[in-house]
């Protein structure tokens, strides 16, 4: 008994990978039961229980993000490469990273970033308390110690006091920085798009193309297979067959990152030997099945995150939907690495011109305004003690 | 008859120092002398000469060792304070490396005790000095083929974290003394009244003995606080991590640098630092852990006093009642144990480090 209940949501995702293949996902869709969750408008993000939102704390968040100091050599911080002029993201292929190194993956806007369960590419952490911690301190990204982070702030009385406001310590823990910053970037949302607006019922928020172009996006182009719900991920791993970075063949420091990342990230002697393509969510469970496969993204806030995948291989949204319409290929024929491990559920898809021009606009319906923000200029460092302290204590010795 | 003579030598030297005013046990320490000779692989110390001087050693690639212990500085800086990585300052003064090699227990605090392989590995990795990944490192140097080959004619095959941590070390015992007029034997009359004093009614040679004039242990000798390690945030900021780290307590309110302390953790040993080699002083300035003093004139007028001011100070430190050519001397003395600069081609690597690592080519077809 016990086995049959165990066995039959398999056999039901089975099935339902097979007519999912196959075309069938709109009409699912709109059945209900089987099919993707529908697109819906965004609500408000999901606060941790364990680190509720304060104007406090948000604020202090807020300067934490914009300050430089919270980094190694206080030249990185995480508004140095998530940079709210070029989508809360960096616009090249990958990231720029710490001085003296680049990074390897492309750049994930922060904008509504509050609203994934799993964060990173290939999903490594499970809150932004988690990612802020993780990028801060990463050697090609923040590449800060926590000691050394946690000492300046504490040099920094507008720190200390918005710390004490936010969190109560006398002084301030660097955990919580990365709190802070979480509860700021739980602010960095966007739930006015047209495409909300016209989920909410103004049905003239989104144009004929783009609503032609939303029939493509829950049918023939079979989107919603995997950019379902409000967030429009399904926050699931697959390879859809983007290839690897171009520059690993032609930049000398992104071939450093790339082994770097190889090793640090857990690999075998062979794998480190011979990959030449990120293997992504197999650093997970070390699973061959998964190598390739990356977090499906949100398409929100799109319109201003160029480049696209997770190797910035994209320039723009027309050569996303060409590379899907072609099955997974990119226009040049390059493609995954791992094509054992590729989706079943990628396949050409016989798209019109007209047709991949509506599904490009209906996809711009998911971003609204530009998110911008007035950067907080950086407060002082200030010394801890008088000269007369330390006289005082010198000649206590 | 021998013995006899000997332990009459002693008893003399003994009655010697009772009567001095540092008055402790200086016969029954190990003598000055010159260091014995270190053998060197030369291509391993040549790999380790190029790791020295280069910057891509460090997290952002700002600094190498060598900028910190800058051989036309006397392998040190002169200022008080070492500069520390980009974005931070320092709270102590950097030592020389000229014959760190004999060295048995590294850092002002004493806080190595093993060699210069974990010595190698603390100051490139400490986010505060070199803030390196050294993961990040290894792949560096396998980007330039200029190291992958040094690396493989070393004997040390592909270039890896471990073989840094064996090259940096092995060039480094090529830093040593070289021509001191006290090893050559060329001391002036003045030097050699020096060294009578320092033996003698100065009791220098209490700590300063053996052939690196340094005993390898801790005392405190009341050397004042340098306070722009407080009044400095970038200093201080330094010091509150270092001392977060290495598990001090009570470390937001630390006024003074507590030293041998951060190895024993007993409040006997707050403010004792590890007795410093006097060779080449003559390029070292300023002295002493936190640079405190400019001259050796100043250090030799603190010593005269007694050292300085502290409730927990060695009692081997008393007034020396030196007289001012005793003081003159006893600093002809100290600069006759510092030899040649090593400035030259032997000691600094002259060549080019490339502005950018070469591309790997064909690199989907070659093995990482």
């Amino acid at each position: 008994m016990k086995k049959v209940i165990k066995f039959r949501p398999v056999l039901l995702a089975a099935v339902a990978g097979v007519m999912v293949a196959t075309g069938c996902v709109a009409q699912d869709a709109k059945r209900g039961m089987s099919g993707p969750p529908p697109l819906a408008p965004l609500g408000p993000p999901p606060i941790p229980a364990d680190n509720l939102q304060s104007p406090a704390k948000i604020e202090y968040g807020k300067n934490l993000f914009f300050d430089a100091r919270f980094g190694g050599d206080a030249s990185t911080g995480c508004s140095t490469c998530h940079e709210p002029d070029q989508g809360w993201s960096w616009a090249e292929d990958i990231s720029r990273g710490y001085p003296g190194t680049v990074h390897w993956r492309s750049n994930q806007t922060i904008i509504n970033a509050a609203y994934y369960g799993k964060l990173f590419w290939a999903g490594s952490v499970t809150s932004l308390e988690k990612q802020a911690k993780s990028a801060s301190k990463g050697g090609v990204a923040g590449n800060g110690e926590n000691d050394i982070m946690e000492a300046r702030l504490a040099l920094i009385p507008k720190y200390v006091e918005m710390n004490r406001k936010a969190f109560g310590t006398e002084w301030p823990l660097v955990e919580d920085g990365w709190r802070a910053i979480s509860a700021y970037e739980r602010t960095l949302v966007q739930r006015d798009t047209p495409l909300d607006k016209y989920l909410l019922g103004d049905k003239s928020a989104l144009s004929e193309e783009q609503i032609r172009g939303k029939k493509v996006f829950e049918g023939k182009g079979g989107c919603i297979q995997c950019h379902n719900g409000a967030l429009a991920s399904d926050e699931n791993f697959y390879n859809i067959g983007v290839p690897g970075v171009k520059r690993w063949e032609e930049d000398g420091l992104a071939q450093i990152t790339f082994r770097f990342e190889l090793y640090a990230k857990g690999s075998t002697e062979e794998m480190y030997r011979t990959l030449k393509d990120d293997p992504g969510a197999y650093f997970r469970g070390k699973n061959k099945w998964d190598m390739g496969k990356f977090r499906t993204p949100s398409l929100r806030y799109a319109v201003y995150t160029a480049p696209y995948m997770h190797s910035g291989q994209f320039d723009t949204l027309d050569d996303v939907v060409d590379f899907y319409n072609a099955g997974g290929v990119a226009a040049d024929g390059r493609t995954t690495s791992f094509p054992k491990t590729k989706s079943k559920l990628i396949k050409p898809l016989g798209l019109t011109d007209s047709e991949k021009e509506d599904l490009v606009a209906f996809i711009e319906a998911f971003s609204g305004d530009e998110i911008m923000v007035e950067k907080p200029d950086n407060p002082p460092y200030a010394p801890l003690f008088t000269k007369a302290e330390l006289q005082a204590a010198q000649e206590a010795k | 008859m021998g013995v006899r003579v000997t332990s009459g030598r002693s008893l003399l030297a003994a009655m010697i120092g009772v009567g001095l005013a540092a008055g402790v046990q200086a016969a029954n320490v190990p003598d000055l002398g010159p260091l014995p000779p270190i053998k060197v692989n030369a291509a391993k110390a040549e790999l380790g000469k190029r790791l020295f001087f280069d910057k891509r050693l460090s997290g952002d690639a700002g600094i190498a060792c060598g900028t910190c212990h800058d051989p036309k500085q006397g392998w040190t800086q002169n200022k008080p304070l070492s500069d520390g990585y980009p974005g931070n300052g320092h709270f102590r003064n950097a030592p020389t490396l000229v014959n760190v090699a004999h060295k048995k227990v590294w850092n002002h605090d004493g806080r190595i005790g093993t060699n210069l392989n974990d010595m190698t590995r603390e100051m490139l990795t400490e986010d505060y000095i070199m803030n390196m990944d050294m993961r990040i490192m290894q792949e560096r140097l396998k980007q330039d083929p200029e190291y992958v080959k040094m690396f493989k004619d070393a004997g040390y095959g592909e270039p890896s974290n471990g073989s840094v941590r064996k090259a940096i070390p092995e060039y480094l015992n090529s830093l040593t003394s070289r021509n001191a007029p006290f090893d050559a034997g060329k001391m002036s009359a003045s030097a050699k009244r020096g060294l009578k004093l320092f033996k003698g009614k100065a009791g220098c040679i209490q700590c300063h003995n053996g052939p690196l004039a340094s005993d390898g242990k801790a005392h405190n000798t009341g050397v004042p606080e340098n306070f722009d390690i407080f009044l400095d945030p970038n200093n201080h900021q330094a010091f509150i991590a270092f001392a977060m780290f290495q598990g001090i307590e009570n470390y937001m309110n630390l006024k003074r640098d507590p030293g041998y302390y951060n190895v024993t953790l007993d409040s006997a040993d707050v403010g004792k630092f590890v007795t410093p080699s006097l060779r080449e002083l003559k390029y070292t300035a300023p002295y002493m852990h936190n640079g405190m003093l400019k001259t050796l004139n100043d250090v030799v007028a603190f010593y005269n006093m007694g050292g300085g001011m502290d409730s927990k100070k060695s009692l081997q430190l008393k007034p020396l009642g030196l007289s001012k050519g005793e003081q003159k001397d006893l600093v002809a003395f100290l600069l006759s144990l510092s030899g040649d600069q090593l400035t030259s081609a032997k000691h600094v690597w002259q060549g080019k480090y490339p502005a950018e690592y070469p591309v790997i080519e064909n690199w989907k077809h070659v093995r990482n």
